[in-house]
């Protein structure tokens, strides 16, 4: 069983490759980089340099199918590629790591967060962040960059959180910067940013059942931020081993399925 | 020429002969009806609210639109302030409500009105009702072609029924094109998409909602409100048939409706349009716990094509369904 798995997200670009249902290797790049390096775009459709990004010995892409997602996935142009609904790659990622059939998934990526409800395998109900992303992994690097610190920094704070009550991203940098200046700590203003995203998430978990969370996207790496969401949502949170890949697995097992 | 704000008993201004236009229309069919929403914002319209107000705003003014009817009770109470600001361009506005109560009395009492204003009657209107009722009648077979032999597209079936809301301005050349498109759609073979969806809530400001679906392989085969334009039931006169007229009043009525249709029309899910702003997004709570069948809550601000977000939760929503029925 051989598969291919390409999810083109808005801040990442990933590469999973999976053989006989064994994660063979993953691959990220950052997406603007990524593009200029290893992207070219002829008559509005997007090849990309395999050989350049150092995959193309590793797997036969004329051999291999190869399932892509994302923002990119209109665009790109590859012969025999299939493309599939985020949602749906998500899905097939999650059940794979996590050996769960019915659960809550979270995804928190770069600007999309996803709540989606798996009952038997199937998936029931869902619903996506629109018009803002103040609830994703970008408003965490936009805040990180405010405070001058690295999101590893971050993703350790908790408590004493200062309350921050923006409902706008950008906007939620000047109602930062304004805590800066009365005189908060990084850390409780670190707690705050972390804070602040569980309370945009919560709405969106409401309406599912909490029994088991399965937390992915790159959000997942962030260690307060799960600690808070426990206690907020009173939930097991699961993490699977590659939360930020979790979509190109998904893409490589359903394309090793589509082999069979 | 009298321009409305939503549909309204146009049988009683063509009774008394005016010429008449559906002001959403013009606004969304112009080649830049964002420039209708700049001028308004320009004008000190906010951002936060409805585009379709601010379009009619834009369009009433650019058209020099004389005079308008605007519906304050039954659509969308802004209209109230929208009238307001267009009286203080000097503009002649009538106002017309469908009343809550949905009591014939108090309908009775809004027709009247409105033909007093025209100086006509109901007798005369009432024979204007005739003649609208025959196109009307093949409107509904272009509906029953759409889901019952699956030869209509959802945004075909969309245009026409969105248009019996002023007929298009004109009756008999209307008319002609039904007939015309009735003539064609019949020599066509039966349309395959395997989804069928509901398309429910007010008409979309996406241009291209429709056929991105049936790229998806779905298709519209109930539009909840364009078919609520074209007068859908057989009432015996004009207060039952604005009585039977579902969309201005409760959500519980709609829901009626709406439920009876898609057992009918054998719908596997449903697509709720909301417009930013509007109240009724509110109603989304309501609507989700009512209907038993996979619901989808798509929001528009501003015309143009669907953006990337929304492409991605239809994509997701079309194939839950499918993997729901598989």
């Amino acid at each position: 069983m051989n598969g291919f798995g390409i999810d083109l997200g808005s801040r990442q670009a990933k590469f999973a490759a999976i053989e006989n249902e064994e994660l063979l290797w993953l691959k990220d790049f950052p997406t603007i980089p990524f593009y200029r390096q290893f992207g070219s775009v002829t008559d509005g459709t997007l090849q990309l340099d395999f050989a350049a990004m150092g995959i193309s010995g590793e797997i036969r892409l004329d051999e291999t199918p190869v399932i892509v997602t994302g923002y990119g996935r209109n665009t790109l142009a590859l012969a025999d590629a299939t493309i599939v609904p985020e949602i749906q790659a998500h899905i097939a990622g999650a059940r794979w790591q996590t050996g769960l059939e019915d659960f809550t998934l979270l995804d928190l990526c770069g600007q999309d967060s996803k709540v989606a409800r798996l009952e038997n395998g199937i998936l029931t109900d869902f619903v996506m962040n629109d018009k803002c992303a103040a609830s994703s992994g970008r408003y965490l690097e936009n805040m990180a960059t405010v405070l001058e610190v690295s999101l590893e920094e971050l993703s350790q704070h908790r408590a004493n959180p200062v309350p921050l009550d923006a409902t706008c991203g950008i906007f939620g940098e000047s109602e930062l910067i304004g805590k800066i200046i009365e005189g908060n700590s990084v850390e409780s203003l670190c707690a705050g940013v972390n804070q602040t995203l569980i309370k945009r998430v919560m709405p969106m978990l409401h309406r599912f059942p909490r029994d088991t969370i399965v937390l992915t996207g790159g959000v997942a790496k962030n260690a307060a931020f799960r600690q808070m969401l426990q206690d907020a949502a009173s939930a097991d949170i699961v993490v699977p081993e590659h939360p930020q890949h979790n979509g190109a697995i998904g893409c490589a097992l359903l394309a090793a399925k589509k082999r069979n | 020429m009298i321009g409305f704000t939503t549909t309204i008993p146009l049988e009683i201004p063509l009774a008394a002969g005016r010429k008449l236009v559906d002001l959403n229309n013009i606004f969304i069919t112009d080649e830049a009806p964002q420039s209708f929403i700049e001028e308004a914002e320009i004008a000190g319209f906010p951002r936060n609210i409805c585009g379709w107000i601010k379009g009619i705003y834009g369009v009433t003014l650019r058209h020099k639109i004389p005079e308008i009817i605007a519906v304050t009770e039954g659509d969308c109470s802004n209209t109230q302030a929208l009238m307001e600001v267009l009286s203080l361009k000097g503009i002649r506005t009538v106002p017309f409500s469908y009343p809550y109560d949905r009591s014939e009395d108090s309908i009775r009492l809004e027709l009247e009105k409105l033909c007093r204003h025209f100086g006509t009657t109901l007798t005369d209107a009432e024979a204007v009702r005739q003649r609208l009722n025959t196109v009307r009648l093949k409107v509904h077979e272009i509906d029953r072609l759409t889901w019952e032999e699956n030869l209509v597209s959802g945004g075909e079936n969309h245009y026409f029924q969105v248009c019996t809301s002023d007929m298009n301005s004109d009756v008999d050349l209307f008319e002609e094109e039904i007939d015309q498109f009735l003539e064609e759609v019949r020599q066509r073979q039966p349309r395959r998409e395997k989804l069928r969806l509901a398309y429910i809530g007010v008409p979309p400001i996406f241009s291209d909602i429709y056929s991105i679906l049936e790229e998806l392989d779905g298709r519209v085969v109930f539009n909840e409100t364009q078919r609520q334009f074209s007068m859908p039931y057989n009432t015996p006169d004009l207060i039952s048939q604005y009585r039977s007229y579902t969309y201005p009043y409760d959500i519980f009525t709609r829901l009626e409706d709406i439920e009876k249709e898609i057992a009918h029309r054998r719908i596997d899910g449903i697509i709720h349009y909301v417009q930013s702003f509007c109240f009724r997004q509110i109603e989304y709570m309501i609507v989700r716990q009512k209907l038993k069948l996979p619901v989808l809550t798509l929001e528009g601000d501003r015309p143009g094509v669907m953006d990337a977000r929304t492409r991605i939760r239809i994509e997701g929503f079309l194939e839950m369904i499918r993997a729901q029925r598989a």
